[in-house]
């Protein structure tokens, strides 16, 4: 059984066949599973979790987009849509949504500066900011049912409370995921505060693009 | 073991100490991939035994409406309950056998094995899916004894179980082909099985989601009195031209958005697994390899726009169908390219004609036969003339069904000494096999004619009132399937007999295979390669074909000692420059 024994010889040449996937992040890297302890065979890389965002990002723009292609459709070949109004403060919330993103990236800073006070505190701003809009978005579903929109009123309507459920809905996973990284203890996690950080923030901004997307479609659209 | 072998085992060294997980953690909460693996390839047997028994139901109250069968009956014998019946039968077959058993069930045991990875990326996220598609079979299964009502809403909801399941599965099995590969697996390198999981888990995470949403949509239809399809039913007491023109299109353009591509889906690792065992066991390489997987990711490509061809009838612009009609037969490349690869892989071979390879040729000549009719309806002309609907369900059957179980049998033959170390009955194997084909055929043919019958009485109604001829087709079918589902007591005789007393297996590489999964033990250790880190030093099939005594070269097997020489001059040339 050649080479298999001769841990050395096998990594120099695998060197050379310039190995494919399982490539271990750069030493000093930012997983704290680099530690020595754990350095057992196969240590899960911070990789993954980078990736499965970004794939569960595209299958969420899927899912939106056969919503969102489903309103355009019905928006032209309908004989009974009603123009929609949507209730005023959505814009305040758009702007309370932008504003965490914001203060996100500002924590972000932080974090990679070593500032690890100054990051809670402006990730603890980027939190409360999104519960903000959620509870905004409760008031503009208030304001809508006021005004005698209710989910069954009209098609517009229809899509209305289903876009903002919905959008709200991915917006709370993401509070559990900035919760998350909050509060947990990242000595015995898997993965180190800095990539948790990363690919939450990477979502988060996803939902802020979303929401855009999504009242922009409503507003044009209505 | 033979000597060219490299193996792992845990002789090497002492492993880490684990702790031992309690009974739950064995057993209900158990998130090893080989577990899970099984687990769902149980489902898709369950389910696939009840599937087949209700398409026999079918059948009978097809052509002897009036018979009465103790219990069953009830079942089936009012127009209502033929739909449940069909209903529940494509659901079962659909979701839980073609889009399972390939992907979920045989992927998720042999994905991480043959990338040289211990785990899934997310062995949690594994976890919940396995249970979350059990849970939607059990709201499927109950949705067919209640009120259609309450049933139809119970089924949407079940639909919507599997695909958030269909998705965490898919995102699971991409994370860990990208990230979780051996070192050394570069992706020329992998298996084409790999390729085919992989290439079907992204086209999964997109068209699953898709239906995802109609799901919501149909749910806050029935449950919140949401209007996004709701005018369907209006609609559906309209004059067809009103109806076809608004509403009812949106729902059919987003079903078969999902629909079309779901068909590849169910496709996609057959047509991997297919061409893996046909190099297996002609012991040559895969015929055109790169070509091969350009012609997996074409078929995950054009599967994904080819939606429209379902639709010629409906309203679409005049000139969609011309587009769709195209880009449907377009399929036809990617699918020749395949077939010329498994012919070029055959060519010349010494090939091993035991079940498992019988299974994969039985796979090509369904895909052929049935790809043919596909030509067909990829016509937009030809969808407006009236085929009837046996056209169809004989096409499909048979390119899609009963080929990709064709597929599944071939694998299962093949991988089960590596699950269980015991090997199923050949003798049974090839009775069963030759029982199926035959069997298969003769349910599936006639239905084409049936179809084309029916287009010669284009003032509708049934073949059967019309044409004597008809009838005896019709009965002559359900005949067929009475002894085709019959002949399948063979092969569940087969595998339980082969689970307790089947042949037993020391061999680790029963097959004389070249991927990773045939250097571990059988059935693989807990961590699959022991302490050492597998190593891969070479492509998925390299067969040399001469007939020799060591004639393949396993992936894991390190060059020999002079080619290893020159690799390594250069990298000591850069460390002493280095020093």
């Amino acid at each position: 059984m050649p080479g298999t024994s001769i841990v050395e010889d096998i990594e120099l040449i695998i060197e050379d066949i310039g190995g494919g996937g399982g490539k271990n992040p750069p030493p000093g890297g930012d997983d704290g599973d680099e530690g020595g302890k754990r350095r057992g065979p196969q240590v899960p890389s911070s990789r993954r979790y980078a990736t499965a965002i970004v794939v569960a990002i595209v299958s969420i723009v899927m899912f939106f987009m056969a919503m969102a292609s489903a309103f355009l459709y019905t928006r032209a070949n309908s004989n009974r849509w009603v123009p929609l109004h949507l209730p005023s403060v959505i814009w305040f919330n758009t702007a309370v949504l932008l504003l965490s993103s914001g203060a996100m990236e500002l924590s972000r800073r932080r974090l990679s500066l070593g500032e690890v006070r100054q990051f809670r505190k402006l990730w603890f701003a980027a939190t409360a900011l999104g519960f903000l809009f959620l509870a905004g978005q409760l008031v503009a579903w208030r304001q809508f049912i006021l005004a005698g929109f209710y989910v069954s009123t009209n098609q517009a309507s229809s899509f209305f409370y289903i876009f903002t459920g919905l959008h709200g809905l991915h917006l709370l996973g993401g509070i559990c995921a900035l919760l998350y990284v909050s509060f947990r203890k990242f000595e015995k996690a898997k993965v180190s505060r800095t990539v948790a950080a990363e690919v939450t923030s990477y979502y988060w901004h996803f939902m802020d693009g979303l929401w855009i997307f999504l009242l922009a479609l409503l507003y044009l659209g209505k | 073991m033979t000597s060219w072998m490299v193996t792992y085992d845990n002789s090497g060294g002492a492993a880490p100490e684990a702790p031992t997980p309690g009974f739950l953690a064995r057993t209900l909460f158990n998130t090893g991939h080989k577990v899970i693996g099984l687990r769902y390839l149980w489902l898709a047997l369950g389910s696939v035994l009840l599937g087949m028994f209700l398409s026999l139901l079918m059948r009978i109250h097809l052509v002897w409406p009036g018979a009465q069968i103790p219990f069953l009956s009830g079942f089936g014998s009012t127009p209502e309950r033929y739909t449940a019946l069909t209903i529940f039968h494509g659901s079962l077959m659909v979701f839980f056998v073609l889009t399972t058993a390939p992907q979920a069930g045989l992927g998720n045991y042999f994905l991480p094995l043959q990338i040289g990875a211990r785990e899934m990326a997310f062995p949690a996220l594994n976890l919940i899916s396995f249970w979350a598609t059990a849970a939607s079979l059990g709201g499927m299964t109950a949705a067919f004894f209640v009120q259609p009502d309450a049933g139809l809403t119970l089924w949407t909801a079940s639909v919507a179980l599997f695909c958030f399941a269909a998705l965490l599965t898919a995102l699971n099995f991409t994370v860990t082909t990208l990230d979780l590969r051996a070192k050394g697996m570069t992706l020329p390198r992998m298996p084409l099985t790999v390729w085919a999981w992989f290439i079907n888990a992204m086209l999964s995470m997109l068209i699953f989601s898709i239906l995802l949403a109609v799901c919501v949509f149909l749910l806050s239809d029935r449950l919140l009195a949401s209007q996004f399809f709701s005018p369907l039913t209006f609609l559906s007491n309209q004059p067809v031209a009103l109806a076809q023109s608004t509403m009812l299109s949106l729902w059919q353009r987003l079903f078969w958005f999902f629909a079309q591509a779901e068909v590849y889906v169910a496709m996609l690792p057959c047509f991997g697994i297919v061409s893996h065992l046909l190099s297996t066991f002609s012991q040559k390489p895969v015929w055109a390899e790169r070509a091969a997987v350009l012609a997996l990711c074409g078929v995950g490509l054009c599967g994904f726009f080819v939606w429209g061809q379902h639709m010629f009838s409906s309203g679409l612009n005049p000139w969609s169908p011309l587009v769709f009609s195209l880009l449907a037969s377009s399929l036809g490349l990617p699918a020749c390219v395949l077939v010329l690869s498994w012919f070029g892989t055959l060519w010349n071979a010494k090939i091993q004609l035991n079940t498992a390879m019988l299974f994969v040729l039985g796979f090509v000549s369904l895909f052929l036969a049935g790809g043919v009719s596909g030509l067909f309806l990829a016509r937009n002309d030809l969808a407006i003339a009236s085929i009837s609907d046996d056209f169809v369900t004989g096409h499909f059957h048979l390119v899609m069904g009963v080929a990709a179980t064709f597929a599944i049998l071939g694998a299962l033959f093949f991988w089960f000494p590596k699950m269980f170390a015991r090997r199923l009955n050949e003798t049974l194997g090839k009775l069963h096999f030759w029982l199926t084909f035959a069997g298969v055929f003769c349910v599936f043919m006639p239905m084409h004619w049936l179809g084309l019958m029916a287009h010669l009485h284009p003032a509708g109604g049934d073949a059967l009132e019309i044409t004597p001829l008809g009838a005896s087709l019709r009965t002559f079918v359900t005949f067929a399937t009475i002894l085709t589902v019959a002949a399948q007591a063979l092969f569940l005789l087969n595998f339980v007999w082969s689970l307790w007393q089947g042949e037993r297996t020391d061999d680790r590489n029963p097959w004389r295979a070249t991927t990773l999964e045939w250097s571990v033990p059988s059935p693989p250790p807990d961590n699959n390669f022991g302490v050492i880190e597998p190593v891969v030093y070479r492509g998925a099939y390299e067969f040399s074909g001469t007939g020799a005594a060591v004639d393949l070269e396993p992936q894991n097997a390190a060059p020999p000692a002079s080619e290893r020489a020159s690799q390594l001059k250069p990298a000591a040339e850069a460390r002493a420059k280095e020093c």
